[in-house]
């Protein structure tokens, strides 16, 4: 079996969809790409067995055939030849691969492609289109608040709750919490999901940066996304989400408004010098002043800083972990931002005041408790 | 088994008392080499704070712990001010605690670096009680760096004595016939429990030495004294019944002070109030042991002694939570009288690490 194929090109893609494999597998053939020649169609695939990505783009061959090829030797001797064609002979007995190009040849021991686990077909899926645009900004919006606790599964994902009215995004961490909403996007069959974080941080990295339609279908237990000459097929997290709207407070009494930029970098500085540990700082408000402060009683570090406000309700002081904050303003793009909070102990909840177009942001975050808390 | 002399039926029960030098001041002498050879007090700055604890060096100067490190830098202007280190100082705790308990499993750690072991009958089968201390001081040497003075004898009381005796680096062994002349010898105000206030007060009662305190009779003692007098008798005549606890927790900490010049208004009971709350963190850290409820002591003048306390939701852990507290219950006190003492403790004692800045978590 032959094929020949731009180097460039074919790193490309082949960089596109690496990012699913993992350093040791389960399976050590998951450390190979598998490839499949049909004619001058190349289709390639990896996979961790929870996901899979498959990239699809033209060659030159008159062969049909497969081999698993390993990755990480092909993308290295890719990434350092220069732009050219280069030809792939494969003994199909031996499973020898041979790569030719002006500088030279390259022989890598590839593997039976009849081992490399089988990737889902999409099978009774539900199909709906989102464009790569608002899909983009749904995950960018919330993955980060996703947990790594591989105790509670269900929050190591992005829950999608779909209806005829909109499209909701949650993740959470068990401390924080974010929804992100968009009217623009109903369907007409209810559905819930949830998404693994390697998934949707993968399919995020690999959104073409033109807006392009993206088609998903959920069957029972994958998703699969397509779009272009991609397509990605993931496990769907078997778990109940948890009841995320009992925890949104409906009527905290205190609300601040806040420059947005204003507030992020008198966070980033202050929390310079909070406890490495708990990165807690302090918030002291009072009508249209704000106080920030941290300290490290270990290092004697401490810091202040007042910032104006506008800030209706009373007097309160509330720790939060600035790691938090400082990632969720980081999310928003409002020139104000709005914080309503109701104890020390109570949940505050963030929302952009000016609103992007068809989106609705909500952000939720558990205090820390101080301890001089009295 | 060697039986104890006289009246006493009792196995004789055989007790270490070890105590490290200088301990926080050494770890950092030993993690340090530029401040050995040089008086160095742990804690504190040249402006404010307590000396948690203080070097041999310094201590030539008369530098001890608790005192103000204003006037330790008084008394030694070159002394090196270090920020104390607790993880370090609770780890090499841990290691020289796991030394303890390769000989035996009755150990009764006083703080971090003090405990009363009882090696009457040891896992090593030692039969001499000044060997096995002997063995210990060489292991904690070995394995730390650090030196360790041992008091070896067959109660509490009198192995504490015995390791004050000779320190640093010391094995000072009182045997039962040596304890009735040991203890008559001794000077008042070196009595363990015996501080400086009760030792001056002693003196002013004709007691200088554990041969005068002998003369006493139980019950004056204790009227002069109060419930402590029952202890004073019982240790002038080298009795200590107590057991070496394994499980023992302090019921409170505290610190307070007694001023040469009466307090009169509240700004300097409150400055006031900041040192001693630094003194109690400092004890905090030392005991590792958490408590929520604080008590504020105040004596006026007349003596009259009054005091308030306060429980709050979490372990009061650090400075900052003391004084916030320590304030509220300052304001609860009508400041009338010339204030003689004051004085800060935490009850409600847990061994237990607080769930310090505990990130809270939603309900789901």
């Amino acid at each position: 079996m032959k094929f020949e194929v731009s180097s460039s090109t074919l790193l490309k893609q082949l960089s596109a969809i690496s990012g699913v494999i993992t350093t040791n597998p389960i399976v050590p053939i998951l450390e190979n790409f598998l490839f499949q020649i049909n004619k001058n169609k190349l289709t390639i695939t990896a996979s961790d067995l929870q996901t899979s990505i498959i990239a699809e783009m033209e060659i030159n061959s008159n062969d049909s055939g497969s081999i698993a090829v390993p990755a990480k030797i092909l993308i290295d001797t890719l990434k350092g030849l220069p732009d050219q064609p280069v030809t792939f002979l494969v003994d199909e007995n031996t499973y020898g691969v041979e790569l030719k190009s002006d500088n030279g040849q390259y022989k890598l021991s590839g593997e039976n492609a009849t081992d490399f686990p089988r990737v889902p077909a999409v099978n009774r899926a539900y199909t709906l289109e989102f464009s790569s645009d608002v899909l983009g900004r749904a995950i960018a919006n919330t993955i980060f608040a996703t947990s790594t606790d591989e105790l509670r599964p269900a929050m190591t994902g992005v829950y999608i709750q779909l209806n005829e009215n909109n499209a909701t995004f949650v993740a959470t961490d068990g401390h924080r919490l974010i929804r992100y909403r968009r009217d623009d996007a109903g369907t007409n069959t209810d559905l819930s999901v949830i998404i693994p974080r390697k998934a949707l941080n993968l399919l995020k990295a690999s959104l073409p940066s033109e807006s392009t339609p993206v088609k998903m279908e959920f069957s029972n237990s994958n998703a699969f996304f397509s779009f272009n000459n991609i397509r990605m097929i993931c496990r769907l997290i078997d778990e109940r989400f948890p009841d995320y709207e009992n925890a949104i407070p409906n009527n905290n009494p205190n609300r601040l408004s806040i420059g947005r930029v204003e507030l992020l970098s008198s966070l980033r500085r202050i929390s310079i010098y909070a406890n490495r540990a708990t990165n807690q700082v302090r918030l002291r408000i009072a009508k249209n002043d704000l106080l920030i402060s941290a300290e490290d009683l270990d290092f004697s570090n401490e810091a202040n800083e007042h910032l104006p406000c506008e800030y209706k309700g009373e007097d309160m002081e509330i720790g939060f972990n600035a790691r938090f904050l400082i990632e969720m303003l980081n999310n928003l793009s409002s020139k104000t931002i709005n914080i309503e909070l109701s104890a020390p102990n109570r949940a505050g909840l963030i929302t952009p005041d000016e609103r992007e177009e068809n989106e609705d942001i909500l952000m939720l975050v558990m205090p820390v408790m101080l301890n001089n808390y009295a | 088994m060697r039986v104890a002399e006289e009246n006493n039926l009792q196995p004789m029960r055989r007790i270490i008392h070890i105590d490290m030098d200088a301990f926080y001041a050494s770890v950092e002498q030993r993690d340090f080499p530029t401040l050995r050879g040089k008086p160095v007090a742990v804690g504190g700055s040249r402006e404010r704070g307590v000396v948690a604890a203080a070097s041999y060096e310094a201590r030539k100067f008369g530098v001890h712990s608790a005192m103000s490190s204003r006037k330790a830098y008084a008394n030694c202007p070159h002394i090196v001010f270090v920020k104390p280190r607790f993880d370090v100082y609770k780890e090499v705790s841990l290691q020289i605690r796991s030394i303890f308990l390769e000989y035996t499993e009755l150990v009764e750690p006083l703080s971090l670096d003090e405990a009363y072991l009882d090696v009457t009958a040891n896992k090593k089968q030692l039969a001499s009680a000044r060997h096995t201390a002997q063995l210990i001081k060489d292991q904690i040497k070995l394995q730390t760096g650090l030196t360790a003075s041992a008091g070896v004898s067959f109660n509490k009381f009198l192995a504490k004595t015995a390791t004050d005796f000779q320190k640093p680096d010391g094995l000072t062994v009182i045997t039962p016939k040596q304890a009735k002349e040991f203890i008559a010898k001794l000077p008042i105000d070196k009595f363990y429990g015996v501080g400086k206030v009760t030792a001056a007060k002693m003196q002013s009662l004709g007691i200088f030495s554990g041969a005068d305190l002998m003369q006493w009779e139980e019950a004056a003692l204790v009227k002069q004294f109060g419930k402590v007098g029952h202890f004073y008798y019982q240790i002038s005549r080298a009795q200590d019944d107590r057991d070496v606890n394994p499980n023992r927790i302090r019921k409170s900490l505290g610190a307070e002070s007694t001023f040469e010049v009466d307090l009169t208004d509240v700004d300097s009971v409150k400055e006031e109030l900041a040192r001693i709350a630094l003194d109690v963190d400092g004890r905090i850290n030392k005991h590792t042991a958490y408590g929520k409820t604080l008590t504020l002591k105040v004596k006026f003048s007349d003596f009259k002694q009054i005091t308030r306390s306060k429980t709050v939701l979490f372990p009061i852990t650090d400075h900052s939570s003391i004084m916030q507290i320590a304030y509220q219950l300052c304001d609860e006190i009508q400041w009338t009288k010339p204030v003689r003492l004051l004085g800060l403790s935490i009850s409600g004692l847990n061994r237990e690490i607080p769930f310090q800045n505990q990130q809270l978590s939603f309900p789901f």
